[in-house]
């Protein structure tokens, strides 16, 4: 840990992988790896599918290193509607990771978004917006979009729909996940309070013989509680999660944005 | 003109015997038949000025400008085929554009000037094209102050190369004005077009010298340019006209140096004022026939 | 974010490995590689009621040496905005005739705006893009060079003011990273700058509160502790205050009230005993 934040004089300056003086003789063309295009700017997303709405949620702060950069930096977005302020739009999504790909990533989906509402004269489906979503992050593969995105919206039936993604395309159709830094601090949270995890019924047996206890669709409410809840927690125990928190609930009367107060320090 | 019909103005970079480029000289008509410009130099400054001719009614008021800035400080007006003169426009933009990244300056007026009588001149040469239709007015400030290079960074060395010389005055207001042979030369008062005639007689009875004791400021200048327009725009009454003016002062002066529209509450005193100037006229030459008519 | 630009855009020894370089030495033509070479240190800047105070030293370092001592490194856009460089000096350059272009294309459009009839301020009249404007465009141009792998290797600070006349600050870095908030700073100022900024302006409805005077007597302050505190900088700074009036800069300030009584006290860094 010590020598993450080498500042410190003592350890004779900080560590970084190339000495400041130029070197090397590159073949021609061959551009010298020194550059690191990629940040880590912290932060956590949290998505929640629910039966007639899904909650996207992420908190506003933008870290690098220890400093915080802003406090208020949303990562999540509406996207695909036709103004600039997206009144109309049906679909969300949220970003988080380098924060720059994640604002590029989103741009480009959100003009696709555009372009087919455009062209077909209806917004795009869930579905089809999480395929096409995994086509840009594949296509660029090998230089990846640092980015864990998180797509929200409501599918065919009007089910909430969470889809999420890894860097370069790979995802999935989920009832809940988390994102970011502070993921593995409130995916376990999740699995117990959305799925009921470890949650059986009492006095239904022992060993195998414990039933579990009945999964059922939460309410709105519950869910905007329970996210209040996740991210209240991760502030307390990461030092890149914080300042506020950003809600995008989607319904079928559109997209709902909260913001909420978080610890600052 | 006799030559005509003799088969040597069929194409331009070929000389009539008797030493003429009848394509230039069409070039010329056709700027004799567009809306009078003009322009002045004065001691703090230069004022451009045009009679923008109205072609229908359903044009919108104050737009499609017809005098356009090339670079910060220098702006450009000019009579006969618009569709020519943004051209010119263009390639003037790209010559100031081009100096700026070589030497890291702005280009002086007379620069311009030359490098676009160069390439008005090269339009006389080749069969395969033909000359501009316009006459051109530049007029430009170039800056009297210690000019910084662009993106340069300090004050730079106090002594050494690369100074002024003492004494020597730098910068200052300039006109020229460039014709479709590629002809330029710099004026003080320079105009062209329909009215070019009148106006120029007129732009012969200002003082414009820089250092007179009754020589033109730049807001009088502002003002007899209306007036000469309005003056000039008497040939060709049956037509509706628009004043449209840009004016460039020195650093100190009210456009800082930059070449800018001249402001709408000036422009209107200036054209409330040729008016005024006009009509008056008009009343003294009554007065003396009614006076004829009495005797 | 670390104050030194050297470090910036680096891979961590920690987080990566050491850098094993051997692939490259191929005997090849030398080719030039991007990092900073001539660097300024920090940006400061706050939002106040009227508009935005922002300032810089007038230092750029080769290394550890101070290398130009009248540099300017706060740069005017169309006498509506400031931008204020970090990091590389020619990159600043290349950035500053970059912009010049723009601001010379924008004055093609002749028709002033409104507010430039009204004022004598005659800069304006060409003041389409306007600070958030802009924010976005050299978002974008950096976004674009580090997708290139040719960043340039700044941070700077956008100071002006917004579509609807609100003051506007914002960041943009050599990653293309891009945020907002009531006070900002670069480098070193990162950390020492913006805890003093904070103070003042911990909120927007706090900055916007604020009155010029306050605003300015923060960031002075804040060039004050820079100076005490940061090895490459300089006690001769530019100041420039944004506001809808256009753009105030001066370009040669000197640290005024300056007290290095508090250096006899710093105990524990030297070969010192007692």
């Amino acid at each position: 840990m010590a020598a993450m934040f080498s500042q410190n004089p003592v350890m004779n300056g900080p560590n970084y992988s190339f000495s400041d003086s130029p070197q090397t003789n590159a073949p021609e063309g061959a551009r010298e790896h020194r550059f690191d295009p990629y940040t880590d700017n912290g932060g956590s997303t949290l998505a929640i599918a629910g039966a007639d709405f899904a909650i996207l949620a992420g908190d506003t702060r933008l870290t690098s290193g220890y400093s915080i950069n802003s406090r208020h930096h949303p990562k999540v977005f509406k996207i695909g509607g036709t103004t600039a302020d997206q009144h109309d739009a049906t679909l969300a999504i949220s970003v988080v990771g380098f924060a720059a790909d994640g604002e590029a990533l989103k741009e480009r989906l959100d003009a696709i978004c555009k372009m087919y509402r455009y062209r077909h004269g209806k917004p795009m489906s869930v579905k089809a917006c999480a395929q096409r979503l995994s086509t840009i992050l594949y296509q660029k593969r090998f230089f990846p979009y640092y980015s864990h995105a998180i797509l929200g919206g409501l599918d065919e039936e009007g089910k909430g729909a969470v889809y999420s993604y890894d860097p370069v395309g790979s995802y999935e159709r989920e009832q809940c996940r988390a994102g970011g830094a502070a993921a593995s601090l409130i995916m376990p949270f999740l699995d117990n309070q959305v799925n009921f995890k470890n949650q059986y019924v009492p006095g239904s047996g022992e060993g195998h013989a414990l039933q579990e206890r009945e999964r059922n669709p939460l309410s709105r409410n519950e869910v905007e509680v329970l996210v209040k809840d996740a991210f209240d927690g991760a502030v307390e125990r990461h030092i890149e999660v914080g300042d506020g928190l950003q809600m995008m609930i989607i319904t079928q009367d559109g997209i709902e944005e909260v913001l909420l107060p978080l610890k600052k320090d | 003109m006799t030559s005509i019909g003799t088969g040597y103005d069929l194409a331009n970079s070929i000389f009539s015997p008797d030493g003429r480029n009848f394509q230039v000289e069409y070039a010329v008509k056709a700027v004799e038949n567009g809306g009078t410009s003009i322009g002045i130099r004065c001691k703090d400054g230069v004022v451009l000025a045009v009679e923008k001719v109205i072609t229908s009614k359903l044009l919108k008021q104050g737009a499609n400008k017809r005098i356009a800035t090339v670079d910060r400080h220098l702006g450009v007006v000019y009579s006969g085929m618009i569709p020519d003169g943004r051209h010119f426009i263009d390639r003037a933009r790209d010559e100031a554009r081009s100096w700026r990244d070589t030497f890291k300056n702005p280009i002086p007026t007379a620069d311009l000037a030359s490098r676009m009588g160069g390439y008005m001149q090269a339009y006389t040469l080749y069969q395969s094209v033909r000359p501009f239709g316009i006459t051109a007015i530049v007029g430009g400030w170039d800056s009297e102050l210690e000019s910084g290079v662009d993106g340069e960074v300090g004050r730079g060395p106090s002594v050494g190369a690369g100074g002024k010389t003492p004494g020597k005055k730098y910068g200052g207001p300039f006109l020229y004005m460039i014709e479709p042979s590629g002809l330029y030369w710099g004026y003080y008062g320079a105009a062209t077009g329909k009215g070019r005639q009148a106006a120029k007689a007129e732009l012969e009875k200002l003082d414009l010298s820089a250092d007179g004791e009754s020589s033109l400021t730049l807001e009088e200048a502002v003002k007899e340019a209306a007036r000469i327009i309005y003056v000039a725009h008497d040939d060709n009454k049956d037509k509706d006209f628009e004043l449209e003016m840009s004016w460039i002062s020195g650093a100190d002066g009210p456009t800082k140096g930059f070449h800018q529209e001249v402001p709408k509450a000036l422009r209107e005193e200036a054209e409330r004022l040729a008016k005024k100037s006009l009509e008056d006229e008009d009343e003294e030459e009554e007065k003396k026939e009614d006076d004829k008519m009495e005797e | 974010m670390d104050h030194r630009p050297q470090a910036w855009g680096r891979p961590r020894d920690d987080v990566y490995g050491a850098y094993d370089g051997s692939y490259l030495q191929s005997g090849g033509p030398k080719t030039a590689t991007q990092s900073p070479v001539v660097t300024g240190t920090s940006v400061v800047a706050i939002k106040y009621k009227d508009g935005v105070v922002i300032a810089a030293d007038n230092l750029a370092s080769y290394g550890s040496l101070a290398r130009f001592t009248d540099v300017k490194r706060l740069r005017v856009f169309l006498g509506t905005s400031v931008v204020g460089f970090g990091g590389d000096v020619s990159d600043m350059q290349w950035l500053d005739r970059h912009l010049n272009e723009l601001a010379i294309d924008e004055s093609y459009d002749d028709e002033p705006s409104p507010s430039s009839l009204l004022s004598a301020s005659p800069n304006k009249g060409h003041g389409k893009l306007n600070a958030a404007n802009l924010h976005v465009y050299l978002q974008k141009l950096m976004y674009r060079r580090r997708n290139d792998f040719d960043p340039l290797w700044n941070q700077l600070l956008i100071a002006g003011l917004d579509a609807a006349g609100k003051p506007h600050l914002s960041s943009v870095d050599l990653r293309g990273t891009a945020f907002t908030s009531p006070s900002l700073a670069t480098g070193f100022g990162a950390a020492l700058a913006q805890p003093i900024m904070r103070r003042h302006a911990p909120t927007e409805e706090a900055a916007a509160a604020l009155t010029r005077e306050e605003a300015v007597g923060v960031v002075q302050e804040c060039m004050k502790v820079l100076y005490y505190r940061d090895a490459r900088s300089l006690d001769r700074y530019s100041i420039a205050v944004v506001t809808k009036e256009g753009v105030e800069l001066k370009e040669d300030e000197q640290l005024e009230r300056q007290s290095w009584a508090f250096a006899e006290r710093i105990k524990g860094y030297g070969t010192q005993t007692v």
